[in-house]
């Protein structure tokens, strides 16, 4: 009799990790083979040596990183590492313009009638549920030679006669803005509704100029919406494929052309996997930095796509 | 006074960023309409590069890839997810780390090194065993992998939003667990069922740079479709496809207003 209780009790726990097994292993399983294995082969095809067809082969080597920074049979030529420098400048201008693009008109809609913010967020989301193939072709269609844009550009003396702006670094930036400007509006909406009115309301009653209640009263409350659309933003611009390729021509190249064009014709399988790893350390460390900052601010806010 | 100003400038700057927003859009959608083959001038209205696409095969048969891959790859995230999900709310007192990086990675990972991963072990595994040969079938794969966790976070969320001693009824009224699922898990879970489906058909339809580094030869959906044709030289019929496809997404933006109207009522 004082068995049975212990033995269901035992039985239950076996029963409850065989439960807990047929449900959650089939997408344990399928996520682990069809991602974390290719990634992981990835990340090794990356210390190997490029073979005679652009497959990776042993010894095991780090020549493919010294080429990522530039280092090839002929010395050292700036080609790879300008790409590397290009993504980063190219995220971080269009990470800031999208922030000033984003910051007012946040603050606009929360501005406007309780009735009509759905619906002016939705014009501002839907855009980007158009596939982003797409979006782009209609920048090319915008900037080519012989539009009335490039036409005003090439009247202010900003390009030469008959050149268009497109292909150029300037329509890659303009891709992204307008790609990444949804990710950062919805975020920042959410900290500006939560604002509390009352700190304002109390920089006033102190005589803070309004500048001065802005930034002490009103920035460090979306302080957190401000993060969490940076983090929606910089990490994909940084791995950003599409608009480089379609609006940046052969100078307006991002690490993530310099990583595919390695597995298709150009064939550095290392050299591309050195360079995925690179997008994938940037990815981890801004996703870290971004948590420790966050939790530093208090917010705990968490991120959802 | 000073705050009308500003709320006039504010008004102001709304407007040019929504003509910044529609702007590559409406320039897609009038020159689809063009009668002549010029990405500058508009001349005149004719529907000609419609009647062209009614012909292009590539387009058609893009077209039903694109379908065959959203339906198929939902469905069978849809099962696996919803699995996940399940798991993840009834063994939620254990510690369940691994699973949760493991959901994540997928959400986390840039499409690129996504893609290219997958390329490149899809491209060995069939060097050594001539099985999963690049097309619509480890398309399919690929875009399971990015659905799932979606699907397993929809499932799981509705769960926590649930009572829990619901859990208890359930099992005092029904005897066995299929009867329990049926009677009382598929019907709970069947508006997150339906909005987990959405997405993930959604995510596969709109998804370009992972699709475009699994498929095949034969296995072109309709933005890889439009890219090729984009990258060989813009013809005015990609205008008319993209209209199409800018028309899909304004009816699907509209049935969102309408059912959340509804949804709040």
């Amino acid at each position: 009799m004082a068995n049975t209780p212990l033995v269901t009790r035992r039985h239950a726990v076996v029963s409850e990790t065989r439960h807990l097994l047929f449900s959650v292993m089939p997408g344990a399983v399928w996520i682990f083979v069809f991602l974390v294995l290719p990634s992981l082969y990835l990340m090794a095809v990356a210390f190997m040596s490029n073979g005679p067809y652009g497959l990776p082969e042993l010894p095991l080597s780090l020549d493919a990183f010294k080429q990522l920074a530039g280092f090839g049979f002929l010395g050292w030529s700036p080609g790879n590492f300008y790409t590397l420098l290009r993504s980063l400048w190219q995220t971080l201008v269009s990470t800031a313009l999208v922030i000033v693009v984003a910051y007012p008109i946040a603050y606009y809609i929360t501005t406007c009638r309780a009735k009509l913010r759905p619906l002016m967020l939705l014009a501002v989301v839907v855009p980007s549920w158009t596939n982003q193939v797409i979006r782009a072709f209609g920048w090319m269609n915008l900037l080519a030679p012989g539009t009335p844009l490039s036409d005003a550009a090439q009247a202010l003396g900003l390009i030469g006669q008959h050149m268009g702006l497109y292909p150029s670094n300037f329509a890659v930036t303009l891709g992204l803005v307008y790609n990444f400007l949804p990710f950062m509006v919805l975020p920042l909406y959410a900290a500006f509704e939560k604002l509390d009115t009352a700190q304002v309301q109390a920089a006033q009653d102190l005589y803070a100029s309004p500048m001065r209640a802005f930034w002490h009263a009103v920035f460090p409350q979306t302080l957190p919406g401000l993060l969490a659309g940076t983090v929606l933003v910089a990490i994909p611009a940084f791995g950003m494929y599409v608009i480089p390729e379609l609006l940046g021509g052969g100078k307006g190249m991002m690490l993530g052309n310099l990583v595919a064009n390695q597995f298709a014709g150009g064939s550095n399988w290392p050299l591309g996997a050195a360079g995925a790893l690179l997008m994938l350390l940037a990815t981890f460390v801004g996703l870290f930095a971004m948590r420790r900052i966050g939790k530093r601010l208090g917010g705990g806010e968490e991120v959802v796509i | 006074m000073r705050k009308r100003t500003l709320n006039r400038g504010l008004a102001g700057f709304w407007w040019l960023t929504l003509a910044f927003l529609y702007l590559p859009l409406a320039i897609v959608v009038l020159f689809s309409f063009n009668s002549t083959n010029s990405a500058a001038n508009f001349t005149s209205f004719s529907l000609r590069w419609y009647h062209r696409l009614l012909g292009n095969e590539q387009i058609i048969s893009a077209f039903y890839n694109s379908l065959i891959l959203a339906i198929v790859s939902s469905l069978v995230a849809l099962v696996i997810g919803c699995l996940i999900g399940y798991g993840m709310y009834r063994h939620r007192h254990r510690r369940l780390g691994w699973l949760i990086v493991l959901i994540y990675l997928p959400i986390v990972l840039p499409d690129i090194v996504f893609g290219i991963s997958e390329m490149a072990f899809f491209v060995q595994f069939n060097r050594l065993t001539g099985l999963l040969e690049p097309g619509l079938g480890t398309m399919i794969i690929a875009h399971v992998t990015f659905q799932i966790p979606f699907v397993a976070l929809i499932v799981y969320s509705r769960f926590v939003g649930l009572d829990p001693s619901l859990f208890e009824a359930a099992k005092d009224l029904y005897a066995s667990p299929f009867q329990r699922a049926l009677h009382f898990l598929l019907p709970t879970l069947k508006p997150a069922l339906i909005s987990a489906f959405f997405l993930s058909f959604t995510l596969s339809i709109d998804d370009f740079v992972i699709s475009f580094f699994t498929a095949g030869p034969e296995s072109a959906t309709l933005p890889i479709y439009i890219w090729g044709a984009i990258k060989k030289g813009v013809s005015p019929e990609i205008n008319a496809i993209a209209t199409l496809m800018i028309g899909a997404v304004a009816l699907a933006a509209i049935l969102s207003l309408l059912f959340n109207r509804q949804g709040r009522r």
